[in-house]
């Protein structure tokens, strides 16, 4: 293609190279929200079929999960001042110092993109997280006390039990240094984060998420989130630091 | 050996990158667009890159540096690690880096040695839910 394109015929290549409608994350715009991208449209569903079981009776939650996708017209949480202004300046800046960028972990409940597994056991659910970092979550479901930390922890003490069938978790003994997502939602110390997660089906996860932090929002709030099955593959390795050239270039506005 | 630039309004909503923020590091207004020779490729996260060496009209030869997007990603989207290979004539469409260096820049779209033409991955496509 010669010469310089106008403004118009711009926008019009760009439409003809968009993505099809099925990608919703290419339907989605930015406002400040847990997830920084508010969905318009529902995530695709997973592959049919009904639940597995364990031997115990219990759902069986294993398998490979793409990255949790918020659904639509999620609320928007309300912060204390600090917590907004800060939300404000790093979301005005692009987000150019988010932690996640950096290499660093993304703590919870920051959702991502990368794939999950889930390895269940009656005592133990482990999940293994493909990315930002190659790493993992224990979920112990052979105590009802979280420990006493002598230091808070980037994916904090997890707890779980089942209530009925959602696998209920609770996780606290959090660090203040990651960010809840893009928009730059940051939390403190006090925060304590409750996820259920239901297999609705075969190939869907429901993942209500409750964060609770008195220190940065006046109340809790719920983002309600599915993950989808992955039958085609296996989570990939994954090293942040490789080849992470961006550091030096993330000017934000 | 070609290029465009062109600023304009894009009307599409704005992406996000999987690993860092799109905006933070590209400029949506500064489109580039050009066909060009594969010098290197690296296969790695967080972000794959190609080069490209591309000549202007006049003979210049400049060393482009294209950002990909995270692998996993890039599985989903069809590329492989051996789908661009060195000495590949590829046609890439792609946004420029907001601090000036030259010659690096995020790949939208990229046209494949065989025709197909796969989504950069990293800029524009991505699961933004994050």
């Amino acid at each position: 293609m010669n010469g310089i394109l106008t403004a118009a015929a711009a926008a019009a290549l760009m439409i003809a190279l968009s993505p099809p409608p099925s990608q919703a994350q290419a339907q989605t715009r930015v406002v400040p929200f847990p997830g920084a991208v508010r969905p318009t449209t529902a995530p695709p569903k997973g592959p049919p079929g009904p639940v597995p079981h364990m031997p115990d009776g219990k759902p069986d939650l294993s398998g490979i999960w793409n990255g949790q996708r918020a659904l639509p017209n999620q609320p928007e949480p309300e912060m204390v001042p600090w917590a907004a202004a800060l939300t404000k300046q790093r979301t005005e800046n692009y987000s150019a110092d988010d932690p996640e960028a950096r290499c660093i972990p993304a703590g919870v409940p920051r959702a991502t993109p990368y794939h999950y597994q889930i390895v269940q056991t009656p005592s133990l659910v482990l999940m293994l997280i493909e990315g930002n970092i190659h790493t993992f979550r224990q979920i112990f479901l052979d105590r009802k006390e979280h420990l006493k930390l002598s230091q808070p922890l980037w994916y904090g003490d997890s707890i779980g039990h089942w209530e009925g069938d959602t696998l209920v978790v609770d996780t606290i003994g959090f660090n203040d240094k990651f960010w809840f997502d893009m928009a730059g939602h940051p939390h403190t110390s006090q925060l304590h984060v409750i996820e259920r997660y239901h297999r609705r089906d075969f190939g869907d996860l429901e993942v209500q998420v409750t964060i609770d932090d008195p220190g940065a929002y006046t109340k809790p709030w719920v983002v309600n989130r599915v993950s989808t099955l992955e039958t085609q593959i296996e989570i990939s390795e994954y090293v942040c630091n490789e080849n992470n050239t961006d550091t030096l270039h993330l000017v934000g506005r | 050996m070609q290029k465009t630039m062109s600023c304009g309004v894009l009307l599409f909503a704005m992406p996000l990158l999987a690993h860092h923020s799109f905006e933070a590091e590209y400029d949506f207004n500064k489109q580039i667009k050009l066909t060009g020779t594969v010098t290197k490729m690296e296969w790695m996260n967080p972000h794959a890159h190609f080069y490209v060496d591309s000549k202007d009209e006049s003979g210049a030869v400049t060393h482009w540096n294209f950002e990909l997007g995270a692998i996993p990603v890039l599985l989903k989207q069809g590329w492989r690690k051996d789908s661009l290979k060195v000495g590949d004539q590829v046609s890439v469409e792609g946004f420029l880096a907001k601090d000036g260096t030259k010659g690096m820049a995020n790949a939208r779209r990229v046209l494949l040695p065989d025709g197909r033409r796969v989504f950069g991955g990293s800029s524009a496509d991505t699961n933004a839910n994050q």
